[in-house]
């Protein structure tokens, strides 16, 4: 079945599991719209992510053992039904609870689909190996285009669309698996044969879980940085960060450059670390400057995932159970990430917040504007600050309309300038203890990478 | 060039990367950022060049303002954003757990620092400040803080706070 493996098949496949582990990070970009439009808070808004990656962190290995018991074919349609569904009723949410409960539901689904994949995979393509190399590449490929994606949404039609259009694309996927469903169904029997499970790789799956909470963390706090500390536009910011998803494709080049999977693995994992370093001391609030740590990321994330996932697979039967545990180590990672990082930013970005706009106000206060104007402008800011609500305040129109003075408007142009350079780099650096520990998470998966050279579980 | 090698390579070639994208963000100064800081407002800021009642009227705003922030234990700064509004200072009180009273009592030991200030600074006679003093004495709790929260009246119009001492004010300005 091999070499004529139909093609539409495998493509709906790796479609389905493409698109599944796309969600974990898709929205990341909508988050800040969807903290406005709830009228929620960070920690809050981090619950359509958490929420997600937590239900698929513990069911996806309940829904390997289900998909080897019921079938794979069926499991993939129920699943992929299911989280098509779910994706309905995220897109028409309105409020938080019934978006994270949907959400929740969507990674049931989503669970269910993409262990079952990889149990049809095999079959599909007559080899295991390549099998596993197609799901871990589409799995990859959808994290990584996510935010991407989710951003132009976010921006060209709302944060709801990124929930909608996943349902005819999901329903296309299902198609050809409904075929295998119905044959399961007609014959009764499971097309995979039952081998003994063996243990998962613990120590390849524990560096995974940790290297996915250091990119996690990074992907969710250069986000809010962009948008919310910077105020970047969603379809700015997605740009920016489709920087992270190129530097991965070109990382992916080196996986056939070097055979060891555990080298490849350190060095992804130095690379991740030294990039949310770079993130953690960005000099100035510049989005050219977290393009290096950014290219440094995305090489890393590409090496130390495929390799991981590789070290976990390898040797190990059946695929379905031992993806399961990958997935369950990379999503349970994502969620020990952003509750590690939340707390610190949140309480760093209102410290950071208040201090500079207290700095900038000594700015106005001891300017050479006219008096009556400086205490305008004190009051303007006051009522700027009201208005975004403990965010990052974009300070311009405060400023507005400019005096007719050509003097006196150049030196209210200036402070404005100052101010907001203040404001920037005090959030620029409420983020800077989050990406250090994000890093340091990052480095921590050196432990398990470095014993597993030693013991092979 | 065997498999170990290109090991060996792929792994220093990302640790050299790393160290190299933090130093260099560290030497373009990474680490160096703490936001400005305010002043601390019980310390004395000697009057920039008074002159004229709408220059010697912002330098006493600004020094009634340390006096009152000083008294509160906040930043001058902190203290003009939330005396901008009603509202403002509703969420200021709250924040600091700091009663209307006590706010008033503080704006009031502003407002007589000021005056210290302006006396101080040559920009008013010592003939008036002794009367100036009486008055924002005996000043109702809210005027004062309508003193300080008003800049516009304090500013356009000396006699929101001077009353009848706005004459004498301008009289023996130097």
């Amino acid at each position: 079945m091999g070499a004529e493996a139909p093609r539409p098949r495998v493509a709906a496949l790796a479609l389905a599991v493409g698109l599944v582990l796309a969600d974990s990070s898709i929205v990341v970009l909508a988050l800040p719209e969807i903290y406005r439009e709830l009228d929620t808070s960070v920690a809050g808004v981090s619950w359509v992510l958490v929420s997600f990656n937590l239900v698929m962190a513990l069911a996806a290995v309940p829904a390997a053992h289900l998909a080897r018991r019921v079938g794979p074919g069926r499991s993939a349609a129920v699943g992929l039904a299911v989280f098509a569904g779910a994706g309905l009723a995220c897109g028409i949410a309105d409020q938080l609870s019934t978006l994270l409960a949907a959400r929740c539901v969507q990674a049931l689904g989503g669970a269910l689909a993409v262990t079952a994949v990889l149990e049809l995979l095999p079959a599909t393509v007559g080899s295991e190996r390549r099998a596993a190399a197609i799901w871990a590449t589409a799995g990859a490929t959808g994290a990584a285009l996510g935010p991407a994606v989710g951003g132009l949404l976010t921006e060209l039609v709302s944060w709801q669309s990124i929930f909608l259009i996943q349902v005819p694309i999901a329903l296309v996927a299902a198609v050809p698996i409904f075929a295998v469903a119905r044959q399961e169904a007609a014959t009764g029997v499971l097309s995979t044969e039952l081998r003994q499970t063996g243990r998962p790789h613990l120590l390849a799956n524990l560096a995974l879980a940790l290297v996915s909470a250091a990119i996690a963390g990074a992907l969710f706090l250069l986000v809010l940085l962009l948008i919310e500390g910077w105020r970047l536009t969603p379809i700015g910011a997605a740009i920016v960060v489709s920087v992270m998803p190129l530097a991965a494709l070109l990382g992916s080049r080196l996986d056939g450059l070097v055979r060891s999977a555990r080298a490849r693995a350190a060095a992804g994992a130095i690379l991740v670390s030294g990039g949310l370093g770079g993130l953690a001391l960005l000099p100035k609030a510049e989005v050219a400057l977290t393009l290096p740590p950014q290219v440094m990321i995305g090489i890393g994330l590409a090496l130390v995932l495929s390799a991981l996932t590789e070290t976990a697979l390898s040797g190990r039967a059946p695929q379905a159970i031992h993806g399961g545990w990958t997935i369950s180590a990379r999503h349970a990672g994502v969620v020990i990430g952003i509750l590690a990082v939340t707390p610190i930013f949140t309480h760093d970005i209102a410290e950071q917040r208040h201090d500079a706009i207290d700095a900038g106000t000594a700015v106005i206060l001891d300017s050479r504007v006219p008096p009556l104007l400086k205490l305008d402008l004190a009051q303007k800011i006051e009522s700027r600050l009201d208005q975004e609500k403990g965010k990052v305040p974009t300070i311009g129109p405060a400023f507005e309309p400019l005096p007719d003075d050509p003097e006196e408007r150049d030196e209210v142009v200036q402070l404005r300038d100052e101010l907001q350079e203040q404001l920037n780099r005090g959030a620029t650096h409420a983020f800077s203890p989050s990406f250090g520990l994000a890093a340091l998470i990052g480095l921590l998966s050196l432990i398990p990478i470095g014993l597993a050279r030693r013991i092979e579980l | 060039m065997n498999d170990g090698r290109r090991s060996q390579l792929l792994v220093g070639g990302a640790i050299i990367a790393a160290v190299a994208l933090v130093g260099i963000y560290l030497v373009a100064g990474g680490a160096s950022y703490t936001p400005a800081k305010t002043q601390d407002p019980c310390k004395h800021r000697t009057w920039r060049d008074p002159e004229g009642l709408q220059q010697i009227a912002e330098q006493f705003t600004l020094s009634a303002l340390d006096g009152a922030a000083c008294q509160l234990g906040v930043s001058r700064e902190t203290l003009a954003r939330a005396l901008a509004t009603p509202e403002a200072r509703e969420r200021f009180t709250e924040r600091y757990d700091i009663s209307d009273d006590k706010l008033a009592r503080a704006v009031r030991a502003g407002l007589l620092r000021a005056v210290d200030d302006a006396e101080e600074a040559g920009a008013l006679n010592p003939l008036l400040a002794a009367p100036l003093r009486e008055t924002l004495r005996s000043i109702p709790l809210d005027q004062a803080i309508e003193l300080i929260n008003n800049a516009e009246s304090l500013l356009d119009d000396v006699q929101g706070f001077l009353g009848p001492a706005q004459s004498f004010l301008e009289q023996f300005l130097p």
